[in-house]
């Protein structure tokens, strides 16, 4: 298939060798014309992170995604979030962002919530998500929407999650709490 | 490499020093601080602002990480230095704990030195 494959968009000169050929032309052809036309990306970024706690529920995670579970070994879980962003690609100084907003997030759940948190990580070519679930209850729908200022004593965390994540996504009610993090990996530019 | 191994630890070392005849308190920090080891962190802190030092630094070079309660331990001593008249100053802190600094613009609330020498020279 791979011969194919890599010559797709050299055009129907080459004979597609079976119905699976076929749809892999149709499925470059449509890849490239479609394209510029969905402003879906656009509104994906930004103006969620700052979307109120809510929403309807979250798209289940990515298959294969990586499951750790965490009690208070935070700086395992640093660890591990720190390999998944440079094994996906993450720049040095955004994977240590990466690190910090999820080791906040995962102080919350030392804090708050009374059994282990639950990490998840994916990642494809465009980004690397983290998922941190637990049983505690955000009840401020703008929790760390505000900055604070620094003669507070807390509400540091998730307005530093906030400030450095591309998306932040936040589900909470009585049952627990699911905080998405979403971070872009840098782009190749096309051809080159 | 700014990770290369988990190791769950915070160190801190006190050491009265003097720079030009002028007595300072130095406080080296190294590991990683956060929420499971702030009451820690700020005990030993406070122990130090107790003795009513003119001039406290905190070296950070040795720390990997600091999340938002250990800077908010660091804010209270700026504080408490603060109202007893004395100065708190930071050295040296590592990309991480450089980048918190300057989100949370603590590092325009508290000076940060690139040495202990400058720091100490004010």
């Amino acid at each position: 298939m791979r011969p194919v494959c890599g010559n797709v968009t050299q055009g129907p000169a080459r004979r597609p060798l079976s119905v699976y050929g076929v749809s892999l032309l149709l499925m470059a052809w449509d890849a490239k014309t479609a394209q510029p036309a969905p402003a879906a990306p656009e509104a994906l970024t930004g103006p969620l992170s700052r979307r109120p706690a809510g929403g309807g529920p979250l798209p289940p995670p990515a298959p294969g995604a990586m499951s750790y579970q965490y009690t208070t070994d935070l700086a395992a879980v640093r660890a591990v979030v720190y390999r998944y962003a440079k094994k996906a690609g993450l720049p040095e100084s955004r994977a240590v962002d990466l690190v910090l907003a999820v080791s906040e997030v995962a102080a919350n759940t030392v804090r708050h919530a009374k059994s282990p948190g639950s990490l998840k990580i994916w990642y494809d070519t465009e980004k690397i998500v983290c998922q941190i679930q637990d049983d505690g209850t955000i009840t401020d729908p703008l929790a760390g929407r505000r900055r604070p200022s620094l003669e507070a004593m807390g509400g540091h965390g998730l307005w530093i999650v906030n400030q450095v994540c591309d998306e932040v996504e936040v589900r909470s009610d009585e049952t627990g709490t699911t905080i998405r993090l979403r971070m872009d990996l840098p782009q190749v530019e096309p051809g080159s | 490499m700014w990770y290369n191994k988990c190791v769950d630890l915070l160190t801190v070392s006190v050491t009265a020093r003097e720079s030009a005849g002028e007595p300072y308190t130095l406080v080296e920090i190294a590991g990683e601080a956060d929420v499971t080891n702030t009451d820690e962190l700020r005990r030993l802190l406070d122990d130090e602002v107790s003795q009513q030092p003119r001039t406290l630094i905190i070296d950070l070079s040795g720390l990997r990480f600091m999340d938002s309660s250990a800077l908010h331990a660091l804010l209270r001593v700026n504080r408490s230095l603060d109202r007893q008249g004395g100065v708190l100053a930071l050295v040296s802190p590592q990309a991480a704990v450089a980048k918190i600094l300057r989100l949370t613009t603590a590092d325009r609330l508290i000076p940060v030195f690139d040495s202990v020498a400058s720091a100490a020279a004010g």
